[in-house]
Formats: structure tokens, C-alpha cells, sequence
């Protein structure tokens, strides 16, 4: 909600400066942005009684000296004749009328009214709707504007029992549905209660004659109703966080004021229905309980002081909650209004000791098991539960994203399945991943979860000189497995490519294995990984195409193989991505050392050109060809 | 074979893997609350309106009820928890006070752009004893955010709502650009919530409060980007070995 700095100010007399203001602002739990001296608030949605200029300013008078006594008409009216009934006074059990007529509508504003639009840039619709909107905006109560000349017959308010058509003043056709609360003349619905009102009683700019509904709706029966009707609707976001039941006569005196500065009322008159008492909320005062609550040591003299600036009463030792403040009713809510006005970050710490626990964690086979992945090249991976085809054990979502997250999985394999042709298309020539997950599956209404481990693997068994031309199969997935964990069971499986769309050949290793089925011999397995001691700074991943070299030295001198790895190694440059020893071979015959090296390039903004790529290259040849005795068979063709 | 002395094959650089950074983050909170004292738990990710909602006070009103919002299964006999406080709910009625311990795991909202995800990670944890308030609380969350960011950093907190606590708070801490960032909920255990779990409220007192993962995790890596964390990509999850 916008709400001008100005507008606030100007009730406060110590006048403080925009900052001061949002500083109290913020320590009252009242987030907001500044921009161009307008605060954008965001109240938590127990505070709809702060939705307002007097909301706000009653909250801020804990800091300053406010004024809240804008005029009101305080003359005696006469009883509005309307012919009313309220079928569902549960939902509205309060609602009053104001009817006025005036001789001429006025061709402008009084700047007191005018400031508010223009501070605010909002539109202007017509005189008496215009006034509703500034009057939601100083009191937090939405009104209705009703052109008392298309009001005839009688007015009626209830739940709709079956499918409506519904035209709003914004000329938006809905179909309204079961429940819904409205108003209507002749069983045509003028007005979805606490939302909008309706394009055929609708004021105008003509409008001589309003009749004015100011009424109190249960939150629970507005709440979702814009939503659910794509409405942007500022009077439900009231309704729906609760307004002042107390505030009918005031704001209805209200508006005759302000229309009693801008026209000449030839009529007016009023009429309020109360169809249930509402208690006054009483708690008893107990500073030892806030100081308790709070672990502070504040005095019943500065509570009682503080609470009171508020808005509460205290009445012989008990405190009475004002009809505004709805969301006040313990010792622990009073406690929070003590903190705000405190300050949160005023309140001293006080030393917490929680007793030692000693239950041992149950994941700890989960965790061995990571960490064997780990030493073996696995990569942990996440996965959403939301897939889009389904078993007979499936569990399907109500209220899918799209129809492609209708289901939640039964396996982990197939989201690994999508994850390696993801990194295949990345041109990843090795993919290991793994992922342990809670499974849940569904028969005869029965849920049951099962916590699973997935491992899938292709490609290279890996990027150094033993590993590099060795492919992932079943044999070496099974060996590897068998001689870490020899008591527990991978029933790897080459897993078909036929329905995935990727040019890889290379055989595609899987298992899923319930968790359950491990045992603690696990346990005993000895991990090399660590959990990383530091939380690596992320560098920007580039989906742009890879570019590889392979450069191959000949070594005569092999105390000079050491230095070639160093001046390889330590060569920087932006589009040399990775570099790793791809083969290594000592042939004796010859006296000589062959080293393969793989370089891969990538750009994180271009894609790069073969050019880029041969000058690293040929600046990477030059350096090693400084070192004695190491050549590179073929160089001369090149 | 004769092997050369001067021969020095490669150092043969084994490919090793990497947790994933989420878990790896939700793993460092869990321990760091496991040696303050807390107990780990687990709760399923299938709950029921009652341990999701009614329990914790959350009115049927509640926004957060409505299908736009919470992901309803099986005919809305279930939905998928929206946080890891139905764990709590658990707990508090399996156990006797004094208690405390901490739950994490994946929890679902329906929402899905660069910001949010319609599955992400928490953090959550509760301690129940006599005379349990705030200024302990306080106490607790600085001792959280110190060892997730260093005794440096600057951290404040703002009145907030929740249900299922009273007071309520949300923590922010300055970021070295001299914004602040939400970090974490917290509060005191709303009173009716101890009644709902059968313990006695005028007894005792509880603390509870609730981390998102992914945002501590895109603060602590730099990752600016929620998705990237589900990419599954190998070139973002070999940057964090």
C-alpha cells in the first residue's frame, strides 16, 4: 500500500523527517521502500488495521504526538427508510447506509482531497466514489457507492446458492459461485460484497443521489475472492486482513464532511444494523508475564504507558483491546506490542544453554554412502518430485503447475536419465550422478514412503591417463561397488537409450536401491572425500559451445617432465577452461616419454572462434617448446 | 623392467565428486544445531491439513491454504507440507518437554519463476523448557548467524508475523552493498500451539525458528540464480567440491 509521507507528516506535530519516520516505521515491524516521499508499505497480514493513514498514525503515536480529530459532521441525522434484509448476518453482522443528495456535483476538488490523488498519481473516477477511495485511504474502511436513482426495489444481502452472472463497474463479466456473498435487487446480483461493486448501480459523474454502504465482513468470506475472480480489488485486501466492526458512524459522519466541502447536501440520512454484540477483548494486566515472555524487566507503569499510547484502555486492572486491533488477544500479543515499541534489537540478549544431546544421527549410513559416491566421481544431484506421466502407484497432484508436474515420481532414475542427457548435450563425456530421495507411492488410498538411492553412470570412467580411454560398464560399476561394500547389493543395470533423445552411444550403468536395505557394515567403509571446509565462491557457468584441443609431447629427458607439467599447468587464460593429462606412456625401447594433454576451451560470453582457440594454443607451444628435449611429434605439419 | 630413476608418471588425479551445495548447506546448519544441543528429526513430506495448518494455528482462512498456494494430493485428502513445522507438531506430541530438536528436508508452495521454486529446502527447530523467552532467542539466532557469516556481520530484528509463534521475527543481516537480506523467521512458540500438542502453556515456553536453505546457500556461493542449484549441470556442481 502507497502512502505519502506528507500525508502522514502532516498529523504528527513534532514533524519528523522522512528517515526518522521510516526509521520508527521499521522498528514497528512496518516494512516499506521510499520513493519520491511516498512509503510503498508491506504490513504483515495481521495488521489490516494498519492499512490506513489513521492506522499508521495510531501505531506511530507510541513515538509522537498525533492528531487523529479530522472533522466529522456531528450533527443528529435522520433515520435512512431502505428496505433491507440481511440473509447471512454471520457473514455481515454489521452494515450501515448513508443516503445523500446534493444540488450539483462540484467541477473540482479542495486541495485536502485533490493532494491525495495527485500525491499518489491516481485516477479520479466520479465525486462520490472519489471520496470513498480517499476515505478507505485516512480510516482503513471501504465504503460503496450505490446511484440511488438505479437502486429500486429491495436490497438484499446473502450467499448465492447457485452459478451467477456478475457484470462489474469495471466492466468485466464473472460467473459467480456457490457461497459467494453479494448484494442484490430483484435476484440480480449489484455487488460481490467486500470486492467490487456492480456496472448497473454504479455511480457516475451525474450522480446527484448516493447511497453509501459501509458495512463489516468475516475476513474468511472475502478471502480469496479476488483471486479466484482475477479482481484487483483494494477494498478485499482490507476485508480480507479485518477492519474496525466500531468504525460505521465515524467514517459515514466522515463522509458527509468532506462531501459538505465540496456541494450543497439537500438530504441526507442514516441507518446502522447490528446483528451481533461484539465482546470487548479484556486481558489482565500482567507486566511479570511480559517481563517473562520477554526476559525483560520493564516497569507495570512504562507497560501500562506504552499500551496505552496504542490505543488500548486499562479499566481497573484489566486491558481492553480496541475494535481495531482484532489480532490482539494474549498475554504473549501483548508481549509483541512491548517489543515493537521497545525495539527488537533493544531487547538484551540473554545466554541460552540447551542441554547436550547424545541420540546418534540416523543418517549416518546415508552419509557414509554419500561419501563413498564421492571418492568414486559420483556428483550429488536434486531433483523436483513433479513428472508428467504416471503408474498405477502414482500420486497426482490436485492442483498441478502445468500437466507436465501432474504426478510425483516413483523412481529417481528417470530424473537422473533427463540430468545425463542434459550434461550429454553439454558434450560431458563423463557423468556420474547419484541422488537419494523419499519416494512416495499410493494404493487403495494408502501413502507409503520409501527412501531410495539412484546411481547412474556413462562415459569415460574418468579424465586422468589410466581412466581416460576406459569406458563405464556394468563390470566396472559392479567391481567397484563390490570391492568398497562387498556386504551390500547394487543391481546395476544398462539402462536402454532407445527413448532418449541423445547421439551418445556410450552405455548407460544404473541401480535404485532402498535405503532400508543397506546395512551397518557400511559403516565401516573409510572415505577419502571431506565435506568441503569453505563454501566455494560460484563462478558463472557458460552454456556456450566447447572448443578441445590435444597436444601430445615426446620427452627425451625425463627429469624435464616435471617442468612441462608445471608450465602447462600454470598457463592462465580466459578462454582455457580446463586442462588435464589425458595419456602418459613410457616406452623403454626408445627411451622415451609420450604425455597427451587435453585442453578445453569456453567462453562465458562469446562463442569462440577457431582463431581464439589457436592463439592460446600456439602461445601455450612456445612456452613449452622453451624446455629442452620435449617435442611435439608433428609440429612441423601443423 | 628396469624402471629410469628420473621416470615421475603423472600424478594420477582421481575425479572425485561433490556433494550437492544445498544439501551441503542444510548438512553444515543441521550440524551446527546438532552441537548446540539440538536432536535431529524427520518428518514426511506427505502431511495432513491438520499437522500442516490446524495444529499451528493457521486458521482455515489462511491464504496459504488456498490451492494457489499449497500443493494438494489425492483429493485433497493430503498435501505436501509447506514447511518443516508439521515435524514439530510430531515431535511435540511424541515427546515430553524439556525438548529440542530440528528438523530439515524439502518442503513445496506452488510457485515457480527466477525467485522462487515450487520445491525448495528449510531448516527448522524448537526448544521447549520452563521459562523459555525472548532474549534467549536472541541469543540463539546471533549464535547462528555468527557461524554462518563471522562475528562481523550486522544483523537486526524486525517485528514479523507467523501463526504459530508470538512474538514473531524475521532477521536480516547487511550485505557487504549495504542492503539487508532476509535470513530467517523466528519467535516464541505460540501458546495455543503447545495447547493443540497437549503441553502445557502456562508451564512452558519454546522458541522456534525456521532457515530457508537456498537463500543462505545463494548467499554464502554468490549463486544468483535459484534454478541454477536443479540444473543438475556438471560444470555448476564441480564448483563445489
Amino acid at each position: 500500500m502507497k502512502i505519502a509521507y506528507s500525508h502522514l507528516v502532516q498529523h504528527i506535530e513534532e514533524n519528523p523527517s522522512i528517515e526518522h519516520l521510516s526509521d520508527n516505521l521499521f522498528q514497528l515491524g512496518h516494512e516499506h521502500e521510499i520513493e519520491d516521499g511516498i512509503f510503498d508499505m508491506e504490513f504483515t497480514p495481521n495488521r489490516g488495521d494498519c492499512l490506513s493513514i489513521n492506522g499508521l498514525l495510531r501505531d506511530l503515536a507510541v513515538f509522537y504526538s498525533v492528531n487523529l480529530n479530522q472533522e466529522i459532521h456531528n450533527q443528529k441525522l435522520n433515520e435512512l427508510l431502505i428496505d433491507f434484509e440481511n440473509l447471512s448476518n454471520d457473514v455481515c453482522p454489521q452494515i450501515s447506509f448513508l443516503k445523500i443528495e446534493i444540488d450539483k456535483v462540484p467541477a473540482a476538488y479542495k486541495s485536502s482531497l485533490d493532494n491525495y490523488f495527485s500525491d499518489l498519481a491516481l485516477n479520479k473516477n466520479n465525486f462520490f466514489t472519489d471520496i470513498s477511495n480517499y476515505l478507505s485511504y485516512e480510516t482503513g474502511q471501504p465504503t460503496h457507492c450505490y446511484d440511488a436513482k438505479k437502486i429500486s426495489g429491495k436490497l438484499v444481502f446473502h450467499e448465492i446458492e447457485r452459478e451467477t452472472e456478475f457484470e462489474t463497474l469495471l466492466d468485466k463479466k464473472i460467473t459467480l459461485m456457490h457461497k459467494d456473498a453479494v448484494f442484490s435487487i430483484n435476484n440480480e446480483v449489484i455487488n460481490l460484497a467486500g470486492v467490487i461493486g456492480g456496472k448497473r448501480t454504479a455511480c457516475s459523474s451525474d450522480t446527484k443521489t448516493v447511497i453509501v454502504e459501509c458495512a463489516f465482513f468475516q475476513p474468511e468470506a472475502i478471502i480469496g475472492k479476488s483471486l479466484k475472480y482475477d479482481l484487483h480489488s483494494e477494498a478485499s485486501h482490507k476485508f480480507e486482513r479485518g477492519v474496525d466492526p466500531d468504525c460505521h458512524d465515524r467514517v459515514l459522519r466522515r463522509f458527509i464532511k468532506i462531501v459538505s466541502e465540496h456541494a450543497n447536501i439537500k438530504d441526507m440520512s442514516i441507518i446502522s444494523y447490528t446483528y451481533k454484540d461484539r465482546p470487548v477483548n479484556k486481558i489482565p494486566v500482567n507486566v511479570n508475564k511480559v517481563n517473562q515472555i520477554l526476559g525483560i524487566n520493564i516497569s507495570e507503569d512504562d507497560y501500562l504507558m506504552h499500551i496505552s499510547r496504542l490505543g488500548f484502555d486499562i479499566n481497573k486492572g484489566v486491558i481492553e483491546v480496541p475494535s481495531f486491533r482484532s489480532d490482539v488477544k494474549t498475554q504473549n500479543d501483548l508481549s509483541e506490542e512491548v517489543a515493537r515499541v521497545i525495539g527488537y534489537d533493544n531487547i538484551p540478549r540473554a545466554m541460552i544453554d540447551i542441554p547436550k544431546n547424545e541420540k546418534p544421527n540416523n543418517k549416518d549410513i546415508e552419509n557414509k554412502l554419500r561419501f563413498f559416491l564421492l571418492d568414486n566421481g559420483f556428483y550429488e544431484v536434486i531433483n523436483s518430485p513433479f513428472v508428467g506421466s504416471n503408474s498405477d502407484k502414482s500420486i497426482k497432484v490436485d492442483n498441478p503447475l502445468d500437466s507436465n508436474r501432474e504426478y510425483l515420481r516413483t523412481n529417481i532414475t528417470n530424473s537422473l536419465l533427463d540430468n545425463l542427457v542434459f550434461n550429454e548435450r553439454r558434450q560431458k563425456d563423463s557423468i556420474k550422478l547419484f541422488e537419494i530421495s523419499d519416494i512416495y507411492t499410493s494404493k487403495n488410498n494408502e501413502i507409503k514412503k520409501i527412501r531410495r538411492l539412484s546411481i547412474i553412470a556413462s562415459g569415460r570412467v574418468g579424465h586422468n591417463h589410466e581412466d581416460f580411454s576406459k569406458k563405464i560398464n556394468k563390470k566396472y560399476l559392479t567391481k567397484i561397488f563390490y570391492e568398497a561394500l562387498p556386504s551390500e547389493k547394487f543391481d546395476f543395470q544398462l539402462l536402454a537409450r532407445d527413448t532418449l533423445n541423445t547421439k551418445s552411444k556410450n552405455e548407460i550403468i544404473g541401480c535404485e536401491v532402498d535405503m532400508d536395505s543397506f546395512s551397518s557394515e557400511v559403516l565401516n567403509y573409510k572415505e577419502t572425500s571431506k565435506s568441503p571446509d569453505n563454501f566455494n565462491q560460484y563462478t558463472t557457468i557458460s552454456d556456450l559451445p566447447y572448443s578441445k584441443r590435444d597436444l601430445s609431447f615426446s620427452i627425451k629427458d625425463f627429469t624435464k617432465c616435471k617442468s612441462l607439467q608445471d608450465c602447462i599447468f600454470n598457463y592462465e587464460d580466459d578462454l582455457l577452461k580446463e586442462v588435464f593429462i589425458f595419456d602418459y606412456f613410457y616406452n623403454e625401447k626408445n627411451s622415451e616419454i609420450k604425455i597427451g594433454f587435453r585442453f578445453i576451451f569456453q567462453s562465458t560470453n562469446i562463442t569462440i572462434t577457431e582463431t581464439q582457440v589457436s592463439n592460446v594454443m600456439n602461445s601455450i607451444i612456445n612456452e613449452t617448446q622453451k624446455i629442452k628435449s620435449i617435442s611435439i611429434p608433428g609440429l612441423n605439419l601443423l | 623392467m628396469s624402471v629410469h630413476k628420473d621416470i615421475l608418471p603423472p600424478e594420477l588425479i582421481k575425479d572425485r565428486g561433490s556433494l550437492h551445495p544445498i544439501n551441503h548447506m542444510k548438512d553444515s546448519i543441521m550440524n551446527l544445531l546438532a552441537s548446540f544441543g539440538f536432536e535431529i528429526t524427520d518428518g514426511p513430506e506427505i502431511e495432513t491439513e491438520k499437522f500442516n495448518f490446524d495444529m499451528l494455528n493457521i486458521k482455515k482462512s489462511h491464504p496459504a491454504r488456498q490451492m494457489h498456494d499449497t500443493f494438494y494430493v489425492e483429493n485433497k485428502l493430503n498435501l505436501l507440507r509447506t514447511h518443516t513445522s508439521p515435524v514439530q507438531i510430531r515431535g511435540m506430541l511424541e515427546k515430553k518437554p524439556p525438548l529440542a530438536f530440528i528438523s530439515g528436508g524439502k518442503v513445496y508452495r506452488k510457485d515457480d519463476d527466477a525467485t522462487h521454486l515450487p520445491m525448495f529446502h528449510q531448516v527448522e527447530g524448537i526448544y521447549l523448557d520452563e521459562n523459555v523467552n525472548f532474549a534467549q532467542l536472541k541469543d540463539l539466532i546471533y549464535k547462528i548467524i555468527y557461524s554462518l557469516f563471522g562475528e562481523d556481520v550486522k544483523l537486526r530484528f524486525r517485528p514479523s508475523y507467523f501463526p504459530f509463534t508470538e512474538p514473531s521475527a524475521e532477521v536480516d543481516i547487511l550485505s557487504k552493498e549495504g542492503k539487508w537480506l532476509e535470513i530467517l523467521g523466528c519467535g516464541l512458540v505460540n501458546p495455543i500451539v503447545l495447547d493443540n500438542c497437549n503441553i502445557n502453556s502456562s508451564k512452558y515456553s519454546g522458541l522456534a525458528f525456521g532457515l530457508g536453505i537456498e537463500r543462505i546457500a545463494m548467499l554464502k556461493h554468490g549463486v544468483t540464480d535459484i534454478r541454477e542449484f536443479y540444473k543438475s549441470n556438471l560444470d555448476f556442481l564441480r564448483q563445489f567440491k
